[in-house]
């Protein structure tokens, strides 16, 4: 037993050492920050009108099973099928920026704090939905939303879609320009998954592109602008009998075919989802088994 | 020495070798299980992982167990040794679990720095051992 003493002693360290990594990395929550709500917002903002303007616009809404207009925020929902998968594209317009917002799990900043899609929607009253960047799963990478900045840790090689005030549109690498400095010019948020799909209305990704060495089919989510204050939501479907999924290739290929100018790749897989009106549109799976949403860390919405 | 414990030596480090050899070929195929429902991604930490014991622990040992040296690791070097082996298979293991989820974890790099630490801390245990054993004889 004595000979064993080291070793027995060793495995116990070297094992608990590992559930402490594992339980860091996927389980222990941590609040670094939280989102203000609308109560602590400044009484000057007049929230309260806004909010009386959300109900109004909602009320006189024309809402069909695939479309919404209500004069400020016009969505139509078309599903296509291509490369063997079903795929699902919100076309939106709306009259201001403020419109396309982002929004986090449990309206707080920080890791491992995860809510379905729907939730976080249904949370936030958004009429339209998808899943964000996943930032929660990422340790750098800029993180800007609703014009606060939250991570300013770049990251090597790192793509992001910036989303200006004006609701424009850029794509940047993290290691040419500072979050700070992004937000100085302007910026509202900033996206960290990548790469981008489609630039200047030219495809961007080569056939090998990689996201996290998956240079295969898999359920997809992506942004794009078309032209001003005129955007492309598109979630596809993957990893299922019916649905095999897109490379980055084929998700580039499609969004470039609906004309947009700008496309930048969200997180995918298991994330994937689209919500709209009440209700998720998409078959979002992890393992192709079971059609369910996964828990993420902020989606980007359309609402009020 | 004695024709015995050359022997005694050459099996010792025979069976280290073989029970290295087991926990590479228990790697290999622990990777290749998780990278068959990773959803096609794939990582060189979690592929290549059976490496560390294959190349620290079977080799060596094997070496030990072929040839006759002059004395055989005592177990305070085979401790150091065999923790700096586990301590970089584990982390390497931990890294492609992380890798293929597609996340990252700055705590890992402990595994590197303390598997490496023990690592060397065993070989010139060893190696201070035949010096001084040198000087006494």
């Amino acid at each position: 037993m004595k000979k064993y003493l080291w070793a027995i002693l060793y495995g116990i360290i070297l094992t608990a050492f590992t559930l402490y990594v594992l339980m860091d990395t996927f389980v222990i929550t941590r609040v670094y920050q939280t989102v203000p709500s609308d109560d602590e917002v400044s009484v000057t903002e007049s929230r309260g009108s806004d909010d009386m303007e959300a109900d109004v616009e909602k009320n006189t809404a024309v809402i069909t099973e695939n479309s919404y207009d209500d004069g400020n925020i016009s969505i139509t929902i078309t599903e296509y099928r291509e490369n063997n998968t079903e795929i699902y594209a919100a076309d939106i317009q709306v009259t201001s920026a403020e419109y396309l917002k982002t929004a986090f799990a449990s309206s707080a900043y920080g890791k491992n704090i995860t809510q379905n899609t729907s939730e976080i929607a249904e949370n936030n009253s958004a009429i339209l939905a998808i899943n964000g960047d996943y930032y929660g799963s990422q340790e750098n990478g800029y993180v800007l939303r609703g014009g606060v900045l939250y991570r300013e840790t770049a990251s090597s090689g790192q793509e992001d879609l910036v989303i200006y005030q004006d609701g424009s549109f850029e794509i940047i690498d993290e290691t040419s320009i500072s979050a700070q400095q992004l937000l100085d010019d302007g910026a509202q948020q900033i996206l960290s998954f990548g790469p981008g799909l489609v630039k200047d209305g030219q495809i961007a990704v080569t056939e090998d592109e990689e996201v996290g060495k998956a240079k295969t089919s898999n359920p997809r989510t992506a942004i794009g602008i078309i032209n001003e204050l005129h955007y492309l939501f598109v979630v596809s479907d993957g990893r299922t009998d019916e649905s095999e999924g897109l490379t980055l290739y084929e998700l580039a290929q499609f969004m470039q075919s609906l004309g947009v100018e700008t496309a930048y790749n969200l997180d995918g897989g298991g994330s994937s989802t689209m919500y709209f009106n009440g209700e998720v549109i998409n078959n979002p799976t992890t393992n192709g088994n079971s059609i369910k949403e996964r828990g993420v860390s902020d989606i980007v919405y359309i609402g009020y | 020495m004695y024709i015995s414990d050359i022997d005694t030596n050459t099996k010792r480090a025979a069976k280290t070798a073989l029970v290295y050899l087991l926990v590479s070929l228990f790697c290999a195929l622990f990777g290749a299980v998780y990278e068959l429902y990773s959803h096609e991604v794939y990582s060189f930490y979690m592929i290549y992982a059976f490496a560390f014991p294959l190349a620290g622990g079977t080799m060596p040992f094997l070496v030990i167990s072929l040839t006759r040296v002059r004395r055989y690791p005592n177990s305070l070097s085979r401790n150091l040794y065999h923790s700096g082996i586990a301590a970089l298979t584990v982390g390497c293991i931990i890294c492609g679990v992380l890798d293929i989820y597609g996340t990252t974890n700055m705590i890992v790099i402990w595994y590197w720095i303390i598997g490496i630490a023990l690592f060397f801390a065993g070989v010139i245990v060893y190696f201070l051992s035949l010096v001084l054993g040198n000087k006494k004889s």
